[in-house]
């Protein structure tokens, strides 16, 4: 019996999960969209991963968790280790391209910058206050013109003149295109301008005041979109790694992470059956009206956050009222 | 005879004890100390705040609220070097708006730089006091201020390390208390000498060499934790050494801008705001000091520190030391700050693994 870890990263749009060995192989691997249910599409996941785990030569011994909504998905599989996104995706990427200086990072909802120095990350950045140039942003769009998100970067290949783009704020973005597609600009033009947008409006927010060093790799959902990698590759004048697996990293390193540690408890694939419940609770013993989030196991309280003081101190293992 | 007025001011860290004992040894009135400020003090004081105005502008008008609700008949507002010093204006006729009575003492409307016109301002809390006992009581809540500052410098240094969870806590909250009931100079000294002899006691287990950060930023929110999401407390917890160099001892009561303007004058010739000399100047002593990081604080929209932000840049390459830079508003919230807490601690303690 070898050892495995798993790792999952349960972003706001897409769920992604890995199994390695201690060798750092991939030996399963998903990706599926979150739909506003992290607890259902972690489960689908582990589905998915069940399927193409071989049960006979390996056990999974460690767990990790990352993406936002990793606190309640790690109280759900019972997760050796919840690590933050930027961590886990620094970890990944260097473990499987050691050499690389910076990282370009666009996901769904937030998007980050991390400059690394022999092998380690020295400097981050990620967006606050701001959905400009993400993968959310980039997906309704993409309805607007109708035109399924996945193809985006073929499209945007195919124009000669890109349409120019106000990127600064989305809400500036989105009346700049509805006023270039009533102008009469060809479809794949916009396509290709919003690509463009997307990397400049990253450059100068996230990448501002940052030392892009090559060997870039680039990563997250929007890293699918070859339009993108294009507009980042002339913006920036040099090659631009994208790994086939790129949208896996976050999972890559939690997995990695999970595997490091000196935590051990044998992951059971027996939480697809179970019931989670999550219940939002506002203290009110004070005026600071604490929110309160507890997870629920069939019934049973496993965790909660939120609680600030003692007196909104909750005891895990009671029961639900309901 | 003449009725005592209750005075209050918002809250903001643990100067209210040093004002507190100011009010009621040296100007003989009531002081109202403000409630703990709490989520309805940010929602109330943001609803009736201008939208674009720094979060200090919303929390402490909220605070004015909870204390005029706790009792409070005056209200005192300090003066400030950037827009600060238009807020008590502005806050006071946004309260007389909503409906309450009562009086303003805003110092920024006596802040001539000449001391009689303060006496002015003091003058207006109580009409009769007397001279030497307010001469004193200001020498000893400026002593009081010190000895807070330098108990709290002392415990974020060491907080993150202690053996025992929670013995700095207790003994802080001890000493704390014991500043907020001081009736003399004599139980301002005996509470510091007493915290400093039992911090010494407690059992530390620290590396020789451990993780350093320094916190640098804007004058309220790198001060206030309520303000700043207990983020020194947060980066403590993970076992590391918390130092800021900016508080009211060092930015106002021993504060040398013109020399330190010289030290920092490679990387600035002009004075940009109120803290940014002191803050360019911190940041480089940190990197000098062979620190791990710095973290960067300020409000959303605070333009001092925004404008300090390309120098941290330069400070940050030429040292090659990370920076962490952290906006506050009234909707930030503790998942993101976490996240990016937790980042920067991982990344610099990695870092440090590689480097030694």
């Amino acid at each position: 019996m070898r050892e495995a870890y798993l790792g999952i990263d349960i972003g706001s749009i897409s769920t992604k999960g890995v199994i390695i060995d201690e060798k750092n192989n991939i030996l399963a691997s998903s990706y599926i969209w979150t739909e506003g249910n992290p607890l259902g599409s972690a489960k689908r996941l582990l589905g998915l991963l069940e399927e193409q785990f071989d049960k006979e030569n390996y056990k999974i011994v460690a767990t990790g968790t990352t993406g936002s909504a990793r606190n309640l998905v790690g109280a759900m599989v019972g997760a050796t280790m919840v690590k933050n996104e930027i961590t886990a995706h620094a970890v990944g990427t260097t473990t499987l391209h050691p050499n690389v200086r910076t990282i370009l990072e666009i996901g769904g909802q937030d998007s980050k910058i991390i400059l690394v120095e022999n092998g380690v990350a020295v400097d981050y950045a990620m967006n606050t206050l701001c959905a400009a140039g993400t993968g959310s942003f980039l997906s309704s769009q993409a309805k607007r013109l109708g035109v399924e998100v996945e193809e985006f970067g073929e499209i945007a290949l195919t124009s000669k003149h890109p349409t120019q783009i106000a990127a600064r704020c989305t809400v500036f973005a989105e009346s700049d295109l509805v006023h270039k597609i009533q102008m009469g600009h060809p479809k794949e033009d916009i396509i290709a301008g919003l690509c463009k947008a997307v990397a400049n409006n990253y450059l100068n927010n996230v990448g501002k005041g940052k030392k892009i060093v090559p060997p870039v790799v680039f990563q997250g959902g929007v890293s699918k979109n070859i339009g993108v990698t294009q507009a980042f590759k002339e913006a920036l004048g040099c090659d631009i790694i994208v790994d086939e697996n790129g949208h896996l990293m976050g999972a890559f390193g939690a997995a990695i992470l999970a595997g490091r540690s000196s935590k051990r408890k044998e992951f059971d694939f027996s939480v697809e059956d179970m019931e989670f419940k999550t219940r939002d609770v506002n203290c009110g013993r004070c005026p600071n009206n604490c929110e309160i989030i507890c997870v629920y196991r069939d019934g049973v309280l496993i965790d909660s956050w939120g609680n600030r003081c003692e007196k909104g101190a909750i005891k895990t293992g009671t029961k639900s009222a309901e | 005879m003449q009725v005592r007025r209750k005075v209050s001011f918002p809250e903001f860290n643990h100067y209210n004890y040093a004002l507190k004992y100011f009010i009621e040894q040296g100007m003989e009135a009531q002081y109202i100390m403000a409630p703990p400020m709490t989520v309805r003090t940010m929602e109330r004081g943001a609803k009736n705040s201008p939208d674009f105005v720094c979060t200090p502008f919303k929390s402490t008008l909220g605070s004015m609220m909870d204390a005029l609700e706790a009792g409070a008949d005056t209200i005192i507002m300090t003066m400030g070097l950037c827009r600060l010093g238009y807020y008590g204006e502005l806050q006071e006729q946004i309260l007389r708006d909503m409906g309450y009575n009562f009086d303003m003492i805003n110092f920024a409307e006596y802040s001539t730089g000449r001391k009689r016109d303060y006496l002015k301002a003091l003058k207006r809390i109580n009409p009769r006091m007397n001279m030497a006992k307010m001469t004193k009581a200001l020498t000893d809540a400026v002593k009081m201020v010190e000895y807070l500052d330098d108990a709290e410098s002392i415990y974020y240094k060491n907080c993150g390390f202690e053996k025992n969870k929670g013995s700095y806590g207790k003994l802080r909250k001890k000493f704390l208390a014991a500043m907020e009931t001081a009736s003399s100079r004599k139980d301002i000294d005996r509470a510091y000498s007493l915290f400093k002899k039992y911090a010494a006691e407690i059992p530390l287990d620290k590396p020789e060499n451990p993780l350093r950060v320094g916190f640098i930023g804007e004058f309220l929110t790198v001060m206030d934790p309520f303000s700043n999401l207990h983020v020194e407390q947060k980066m403590a917890d993970m076992g590391v050494e918390v130092h800021r160099y900016m508080n009211v001892t060092n930015r106002m009561l021993r504060y040398k801008g013109d020399n330190l303007a010289v030290e920092t004058a490679e990387y600035c010739e002009y004075e940009m705001g109120p803290t940014s000399t002191a803050n360019i100047w911190g940041a480089k002593h940190y990197a000098e000091k062979g620190f791990d990081g710095i973290v960067h604080i300020k409000s959303a929209g605070c333009t001092p520190e925004i404008d300090i932000m390309p120098v941290l840049q330069n400070i940050s390459a030429d040292y090659k030391i990370p920076v962490l830079y952290l906006t506050y508003d009234s909707q930030t919230s503790d998942t993101g700050l976490d996240t990016r807490l937790e980042a920067f601690y991982d990344m610099i303690s990695m870092r440090k693994k590689v480097i030694l």
